[in-house]
């Protein structure tokens, strides 16, 4: 049926009415939003949302960056039904935060003008990351109940149910499904993703592989040079190991872990010059392409725990904020990313200032464990206001309940039913 | 990349971390609260005379001696200094965004605890080892070591000898991880960079932990360990009591073979201790010390130890991604494994006494839990929180480690897995809770006698 989409709002917040808004933001949640006033839950087609502000700092020639409130969610619908949502149904809330943002229309106002200011503010993301491209909310959710009434359906007939042959159990539980018409959708498959979109897809796939291709010669002669530069600016950037305070460290540990899922939101600033600049378009543009083409099924190059991500410039790239929501504590995630995927990691927040020193973009950097660790905390953003629809499931979870579905469908000898039973 | 040995200073290092003291079958813990400065810096420096090192193994008795972050600013080391070490120590236990990762939450929150939380902080603990009871006694009364005025003994902690079982009657202490530069050898594969475990040394990423307290106070950060110690109230009661439950026939009469199935299946070995991977079937004495095995070609989906059996995910092997089964694996899982030093306490109970009544005013029995490790937030608290709390471990849904997960609401399943339907277990209560804890720093000997301003 549909793809996910992702959304980012960014607006500059007056510098007089970042604590008012910074107050109100406390009130909506301690890292997981408690839908006061804004409901996220009420939205159609929402899987996860949030709202951060970032506070004012300096870039590093020491000009000012002004404070922003960022709204980010992830979507199974078009972004404009979202924004008419939220500026129709939420419009009450939408005054409340965006109204202390530069520029935002006068008391009162009307869906048309909240629409307007909210479109103005669309951000485009670099790049972006869904853990199961196709895969709505709501058949996380329905998915979910299957497997559910599936377990309580086991559970009551275990004594009946032991050493039985496992194609009998599965046509059993298949006709649990047919006599349950809340399950009915469970007998024909997930739906895929539209035509269309595929089509699009591939011919993006192909057109995009076809162009490197096309520009390889090009791109081979302009290699050495590059390297040399890489090494160069690699030796010279400074790469202090600075610690977080424990206070700091408190303040972002507070807001996590109160589901099994966490957000993780980060922003850093990226080196001076073009050549940082360069890379790192070049690179999140990579990094975009092989999310939309290769790692859309449930795996992120080895890491298995994130449902959605997003890498998105700020301030015209001077800055790259990565947002991301994953199953866990920071510390698995974090372990993950140095022991999974090191080079990935490094490959994109090694142009970002402060950064463990790399060599050849992929080697070293993260694998410096704590320095990697200690720099992403300080570079994590509070998020405090953070929406997810089904927090206790984990990735591993969900697809795993994609699979219980899946295997419902049509006959199974011996070796499939016994191999689908494990999944239950 | 092979990795150059270290030749760790085993002569500067307590002796905690060589060895268990397994001989030295009396222990007490005492836990001292300083109150002067002045005073307790001229004792410290007398014990430190007495203190084991790890060179050799100690004869007839052993003294070691560790300190929380508020001990060592008591001591008068700088703020600063202390800031040098890991946020997780420098805050210690009980701080609140801690509880949560440790499942210290509800009636096991700090608040609750004998010791360790905001009721009744600890700065020091003093670890004394004997040969037997009366050896121990008169390690006891040895002037050197007698708390001064100026350091209140906020509690002392004794320890029974289970030969070798914990409360539950299970055979403990099987798993331990070899470690390079110690005197237990074993294949390279499987040893773990004396790094991991005492500062100074490189660590499994070939990297210095804590390099910023070697680099700014050397003298105090080197050749020591941080030492966790939980003090663990076990309800062998109401385990076998659970189990028991669970385990009767369909006609309600009691099924003690069934009863011991699935006592072991919770564990992952029988209580005799032999895995249950090796040895599916029965409780073989043969296979009791048996710790050489991987999961992944034996039992990758459980259906002979359970997939979130407590030994299985407190040491997954080879059993998690990246890769299961591969080197790939075991590499991840070297990261997060912990010396365990810990100690029972109170008497132990056989299944069949266990369901009988308890005797008016009967004793708490549990395990004084302590362990060592050189980043606590990648080992111990990772461990605790990604392996045994989290209900999502290894792809279960509500699977909470079944000994010692936290409170509920989430978490009370335990899954068998099987080759035809899983069985499962719903609602299992919570047999252990948290009587107390701290996380201490384990200083090298050198660095006790600079704390005691020698």
């Amino acid at each position: 049926m549909s793809h996910q989409i992702a959304l980012t709002v960014v607006a500059e917040v007056r510098p007089e009415a970042a604590d008012d808004l910074r107050a109100l933001l406390a009130t909506m949640g301690d890292g997981v939003a408690n839908d006061e006033v804004l409901d996220f839950g009420s939205f159609s087609g929402l899987h996860f949302a949030r709202l951060v502000l970032v506070e004012e700092s300096t870039d590093l020639k020491g000009d000012r960056l002004p404070a922003s409130l960022l709204y980010m969610s992830d979507l199974d619908l078009p972004k404009g039904r979202h924004l008419g949502e939220l500026a129709d149904a939420g419009g009450d809330a939408i005054d409340r935060l965006f109204g202390h943002c530069v520029g935002y229309p006068q008391m009162p106002t009307t869906p048309e003008r909240r629409l307007a200011y909210l479109r103005g503010h669309v951000v485009k993301e670099q790049a972006r990351y869904v853990n199961t491209i196709g895969r709505t909310a709501r058949q996380i959710r329905q998915e979910a109940r299957l497997r559910d009434r599936i377990q309580v359906y086991l559970d009551e007939h275990a004594d009946e149910l032991r050493g039985r042959d496992p194609v009998e159990i599965r046509r059993e539980l298949q006709q649990l499904v047919e006599d349950d018409a809340g399950l009915h959708w469970a007998r024909r498959p997930a739906e895929r993703t539209d035509r269309g979109f595929r089509l699009r897809e591939l011919g993006h796939a192909v057109g995009i592989a076809l162009l490197v291709l096309l520009l390889l010669p090009v791109l081979l002669l302009a290699l050495p040079v590059y390297l040399v530069l890489l090494r160069w600016h690699e030796r010279r950037d400074p790469a202090p190991h600075l610690k977080p305070t424990p206070e700091l460290v408190q303040e972002l540990a507070g807001l996590e872990d109160h589901l099994v899922q966490n957000a993780f939101t980060a922003i850093g600033l990226v080196k001076p010059g073009p050549f940082r600049r360069l890379t790192v378009r070049v690179v999140l543009a990579g990094i975009d392409y092989s999310t939309r083409h290769v790692f859309n099924r449930g795996n992120l190059a080895g890491v298995k725990t994130i449902h959605f991500a997003r890498w998105v410039f700020l301030d015209d790239g001077r800055r790259v904020m990565f947002a991301s929501n994953y199953d866990g504590s920071l510390e698995s995630y974090m372990d993950d990313f140095i022991d999974k995927i090191a080079w990935g990691l490094n490959i994109v927040f090694s142009n970002g200032d402060g950064y463990p020193r790399t060599r050849f973009l992929i080697l070293a950097g993260a694998r410096d464990e704590l320095a990697f660790k200690d720099y992403l905390r300080l570079h994590q953003v509070p998020t405090r206001v953070w929406h997810s629809p089904y927090g206790q499931l984990s990735a591993a979870n969900i697809n795993n309940n994609e699979r219980i579905r899946a295997g419902l469908q049509g006959e199974a000898g011996a070796e499939k039913a016994e191999q689908w039973l494990r999944s239950l | 990349m092979a990795a150059q040995p270290v030749e760790p200073e085993l002569a500067d290092i307590q002796g905690l971390v060589a060895r268990g003291y397994g001989d030295l079958t009396a222990a007490t813990f005492l836990l001292g609260r300083i109150e002067d400065r002045g005073a307790t810096r001229t004792w410290l420096a007398g014990v430190a005379e007495l203190l084991t090192g790890a060179s050799r193994r100690p004869e007839g008795r052993a003294v070691n001696i560790a300190f929380t972050s508020e001990g060592l600013r008591r001591l008068g080391l700088a703020a600063d200094t202390v800031g040098l070490f890991s946020n997780e120590f420098v805050d210690g236990m009980a701080a609140p965004q801690r509880s949560r990762t440790l499942g210290d939450v509800g009636p096991d929150a700090p608040a609750h605890w004998d010791w360790g939380g905001p009721g009744a902080p600890v700065d020091l603990v003093l670890l004394l080892y004997a040969t037997d009871g009366a050896e121990l006694a008169a390690l006891r009364t040895e002037p050197a070591l007698a708390f001064p005025p100026g350091l209140q003994l906020v509690r002392e902690l004794a320890t029974s000898n289970l030969r070798g079982q914990e409360p539950f009657g299970f055979r403990d202490g099987i798993s331990q991880p070899l470690v390079e530069g110690l005197s237990k050898k074993g294949p390279a594969a499987t040893t773990l960079r004396f790094g991991e475990f005492v500062l100074g040394y490189p660590n499994e990423y070939g990297r210095l932990t804590d390099q910023a307290l070697l680099d700014g106070a050397p003298e105090v950060g080197r050749n020591g360990s941080y030492l966790i110690f939980r003090q663990l109230r076990q309800d062998v009661r109401g385990f076998w009591r659970f189990l028991d439950g669970a385990a009767r026939r369909l006609d309600g009469t009691a099924d003690p073979e069934q009863r011991l199935r699935l006592a072991a299946k919770l564990v992952g070995r029988w209580p005799g201790g032999a895995s249950l991977t090796l040895s599916p079937e029965v409780d073989d004495p043969a296979r009791a010390e048996d710790n050489d095995f991987d999961y992944h070609d034996l039992d990758r989906h459980g259906a002979l130890c359970p997939i979130g059996a407590h030994v299985r995910r407190s040491n997954p092997r080879d059993s998690l991604d990246p890769k299961p089964g591969t080197e790939k694996s075991l590499e991840l899982n070297r990261r997060h494994r912990l010396v365990r030093r810990g100690r029972e306490f109170g008497s132990q109970l056989t299944p069949d006494e266990a369901l009988e009544d308890p005797p008016p005013g009967e004793k708490e029995r549990g395990l004084h839990f302590i362990c060592l490790n050189a980043n606590i937030s990648r080992q111990f608290e990772f461990v605790q929180g990604t392996w045994l709390n989290s209900p999502k471990f290894a792809g279960l849904y509500d699977d909470a480690d079944p000994l010692v997960g936290p409170s509920k609401p989430y978490g009370g399943t335990f899954t068998i897995q099987s080759d035809g339907v899983r069985e499962r277990l719903t609602d299992v209560p919570r047999f252990v809770s948290v009587r107390g804890g701290a996380y201490f720093f384990l200083p090298g000997l050198s660095a006790v006698r600079s704390l005691a301003g020698r």
